[in-house]
């Protein structure tokens, strides 16, 4: 039976890297009493499947695994069961049964929103907003291993808005084939008033994680439709 | 919720591996400091990968947790990086557990693993505002104590410690905490304390003991500055190992440290006196946990941590008496909750070949031998209880279990050693290869052909061995010889299936220096870390010439501790500590290996060296 948790990661767990992230819900697991299912081969590993990978440095309200455990299994003991063993900072929200065949986390994935806090001064302001709104390319330049490429964060925001002075709040893709990292997106905004991001220390939350559902809205990770 | 961090956030972020420093694993200890009498820092000077993978502390800490007026909380040398924004920024080193700085503790404990850490040891005083030499602190910086093996020598760094513990931790700290705590509430000056610790057995204050030099700086005497402090200091140990602390519930650190895993200390000691190895002497007698005590800890362990993986932890597994009834239920049992089982320290015989096959990717993994020397010759010197035929049998044995790599770790600079022993390292090897093309027809061969890694590295004498007495080699003559083992090599059928590694000589060279140092090195320490030496254990730090001029600049001869001959009398600054072996016995053992003549291990026959004055383990209940 394959599940999906979804959980919250604050405090100073949020300087975990992702690859300890799944080493340590490995070990949880094993704290457990819930049977999971293994690989098979000479060193056998826990079917585990994490949507899009959390910054370090970086908070989240809604991240997802998912996970196969044995048939028998009570989803309805396990958020309990498995929050008896986390580290003060990380609080299982939510398990849901996947239907078979079901698309995994990674895969799913295709929007993330987030948060974003100026906590000394704020570069935002509305005529900012103005200008990244009339603009036609607002750019961050990418280094991968193929060399440096030009990117135009506005194809891949699908909403931008100020909460307040400080307060930034985007949806933004996060399938694996389009993700926009927040502070690239941050780095591109404050460039059209030629400010840097080193200058401006924030905190980044991500409020939640999307996948689409069969008419292409997004729908948290958990909101499984099993029509 | 707000968790508190020593360091900002915008430090966390610019440095490498945040999670070195903020706490928070699981089964890490947190109480209520108020509740609190004894407020005790456990530091290993080192990374935090490294020394999380460290039993001793980790059995200490448990031990220190369950005092209900006690709290330990850990302590680690921060990296080179956060080095450099600490001093920048006046931020004082903090524990993993408050977070607090090390300053507000009552004891700093200072685990002494390897010489190499000994200017990690100034840099984790220094960033925490604590003041470097011993008798310039007051009530308002902790006791700071040093433990663990190189205590065994403590005289290079006496300077810096209030205190040392000499022996295993589990059995005088309780004693200690509540003279502490009594002087404390009587309102006792810092030296009052002090005099009295110094009367609880295995403690040593330095600053009690003065030693007087002969004018070419050997040892005159040393002595005690009152009459009611011990001129001699035993060690401390446990004598039962299934009556004491051990973790149920280790720290599981969020990041992979070195040892990412269960480990499982089935025995102390050595029943083996090979003759360079302090292990080997100051762990004696050899105490074996029972299977009962290790089967309850294993499942508690894996439970506690939900480690992956579970290992062995001994100076010579195979010589615990259980092993195989333990290795058998480890597999068992850890084939079921699909924990890997890693068995290191295990001679390769018909057993260790049969379990390994169980536990071991074959064809990934390769076998381990230490003869340590290539001939007999020189085997027999160093009492290693290990035949050419031991080794080829062995070899043969994994061959056919369809192993192809070997891994063989020998020592150069040995004392007597012939250019013929060199040599010997060479053939060892080109027999071994041919032992693998004989015994295994060539349609059998998985990897088509044999891989052989011979590693040398240069003999260090160290205290309390019958090789205490010996000469070390210069660099030179370590860079030459490691020359010749490669020329023999290159001589050999085989050659092209050898690979050939050794250690750099410089390191070796200061190793051997605060190995066997006196008092007069704390200077040349303090003057070195001064001119930017930490990490010296690491060969990408480690500033050979700032030593060198440092040794200049305090008019010390590192010389003196490395190329003289040592008479059969010389008082040594370690003779004040009574391992449990006898000087005598080490001496007698010395002069047999200049005889090349061979002495039992304790199980075939006792050979008198002292131990059994502890009466516990193997000396009563071995033979
Ligand atoms: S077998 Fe020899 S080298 Fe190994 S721990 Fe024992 S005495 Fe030391
Ligand atoms: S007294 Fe004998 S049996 Fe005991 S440790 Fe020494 S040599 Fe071994």
């Amino acid at each position: 039976m394959k599940v999906r948790f979804k959980f919250s990661k604050h405090g100073v767990l949020k300087y975990i890297g992702h690859l300890d992230l799944m080493r340590y819900f490995q070990k949880a697991f094993r704290r457990t009493d819930i049977e999971v299912l293994y690989s098979k081969g000479f060193s056998p590993h826990m079917i585990m499947s994490f949507a899009q990978p959390l910054g370090v440095g970086v908070e989240s309200d809604g991240e997802y695994f998912d996970v196969e455990v044995a048939d028998e299994e009570d989803i309805s003991t396990m958020v309990a069961k498995l929050n008896e063993q986390m580290a003060e900072g990380v609080v299982i929200l939510d398990v849901v049964k996947l239907p078979e065949k079901f698309t995994n986390a990674m895969a799913s994935v295709a929007a993330a929103d987030y948060e974003l806090n100026f906590y000394k001064e704020s570069p935002l302001s509305t005529a900012l907003l103005d200008k990244y709104k009339a603009a036609d390319a607002v750019t961050f330049v990418k280094t991968t291993k193929t060399g440096e490429h030009i990117i135009n964060v506005k194809e891949f925001v699908f909403d931008i808005a100020l909460k307040d002075d400080a307060t930034l709040f985007v949806t933004v893709d996060a399938s694996s084939a389009g993700n926009l990292k927040p502070a690239n997106l941050l780095e591109a905004l404050l460039k059209l008033e030629d400010k840097s991001v080193a200058d401006y220390p924030f905190h980044i939350l991500r409020k939640d994680t999307y996948m689409r559902d069969a008419s292409g809205n997004l729908v948290p990770l958990n909101k499984v439709d099993y029509e | 919720m707000m968790q508190y961090t020593a360091l900002p956030e915008e430090v966390l972020m610019s440095i490498e591996k945040p999670e070195r420093y903020i706490g928070h694993e699981i089964n890490a200890v947190y109480k209520d400091k108020n509740k609190i009498a004894v407020r005790f820092g456990m530091c290993f000077p080192d990374v935090y990968e490294i020394g999380m993978s460290h039993l001793g502390i980790a059995i200490l800490y448990d031990m220190f947790n369950k005092f209900e007026d006690t709290w330990c909380e850990r302590i680690y040398s921060p990296w080179v990086d956060l080095d450099k924004v600490m001093r920048e920024r006046n931020i004082p080193l903090f524990t993993i557990e408050s977070q607090e700085p090390v300053k507000n503790l009552d004891f700093l404990g200072i685990t002494l693993q390897y010489e190499m850490c000994y200017t990690n040891i100034l840099q984790v005083l220094d960033l925490s505002g604590i003041p470097l030499i011993s008798t310039e602190r007051t009530w308002d910086d902790p006791i700071v104590i040093g433990g663990g093996p190189c205590s065994y020598n403590p005289e290079p760094i006496a300077d810096f410690f209030d205190l040392f513990y000499i022996g295993e931790g589990e059995t005088r700290y309780r004693e200690l905490l509540d003279v502490y705590k009594a002087s404390r509430a009587a309102g006792e000056s810092r030296d009052e304390f002090l005099h009295k610790a110094a009367k609880i057995p295995g403690m040593y204050v330095p600053r009690l003991y003065e030693p007087e030099y002969n004018e070419d700086f050997t040892l005159k005497a040393f002595k005690p500055l009152y009459d009611d402090i011990p001129t001699k200091i035993l060690k401390e140990l446990v004598t039962d190992l299934d009556d004491t602390y051990y973790p149920e519930k280790p720290v599981v650190p969020f990041m992979k440290v070195t040892q990412d895993r269960v480990v499982l200390e089935i025995m102390r000691g050595c029943i083996r006196g090979c003759r360079f190895c302090q292990a080997g002497q100051i762990y004696r007698p050899v105490r074996e946990r029972s299977v009962e005590f290790l089967k309850d800890k294993a499942e508690k362990l894996l439970k506690n941590t939900g480690h992956e993986e579970i290992s062995l932890s001994s100076l010579s597994s195979s010589d615990y008496t259980h092993i195989e009834e333990l290795v058998r239920f480890l597999i068992d049992d850890c084939t079921k909750k699909k924990v890997n089982i890693a068995l290191p320290s295990l001679r390769i015989d018909q057993f260790s070949v049969d379990v390994m096959e169980k536990v071991q990717d074959v064809k990934k993994s390769s076998l381990t031998f230490a003869p340590e020397a290539g001939s007999q010759r020189m085997r027999n010197i160093i009492n290693k209880g290990l035949t050419e035929e031991d080794i080829i049998n062995g070899a043969v044995l994994a061959f056919k279990g369809g192993w192809t790599k070997v891994k063989l770790y020998f020592m150069l600079g040995l004392p007597f050693e012939k250019e013929e022993d060199i040599e010997g390292i060479a053939k060892l090897c080109n027999s071994i290869a041919a032992a693998f093309y004989e015994a295994i027809p060539k349609e059998k061969r998985v990897n088509g052909r044999v891989n052989i890694t011979a590693s040398t590295s240069f003999f260090i004498p160290k205290p309390f061995t019958p090789f205490q007495w010996a000469v070390m080699d210069t660099p030179d003559d370590f860079i030459r010889k490691a020359g010749l083992t490669k020329h023999y090599i290159h001589e050999q059928l085989n050659q092209k299936v050898i690979r050939y590694i050794w250690h750099e000589a410089d390191v070796s060279m200061l190793e051997g220096v605060l190995a066997r140092g006196d008092r007069r090195l704390s200077r040349v320490i303090l003057s070195a870390y001064k001119k930017g030496c930490i990490y010296d254990a690491w060969s990408e730090f480690y500033k050979h010439d700032a030593w060198l001029e440092s040794f200049k600049e305090c008019d010390v001869d590192p010389d003196f501790y490395m190329y003289r001959e040592r008479k059969d009398d010389e008082l040594f600054p370690w003779d004040f500590i009574d391992c449990g072996v006898s000087k005598a016995h080490l001496l007698r053992e010395w002069k047999r290996a200049k005889e090349g003549i061979v002495t039992d291990n304790c199980r075939t026959r006792c050979s008198g060296c002292g131990s059994a004055r502890f009466d516990c383990g193997i000396c009563i209940n071995g033979r």
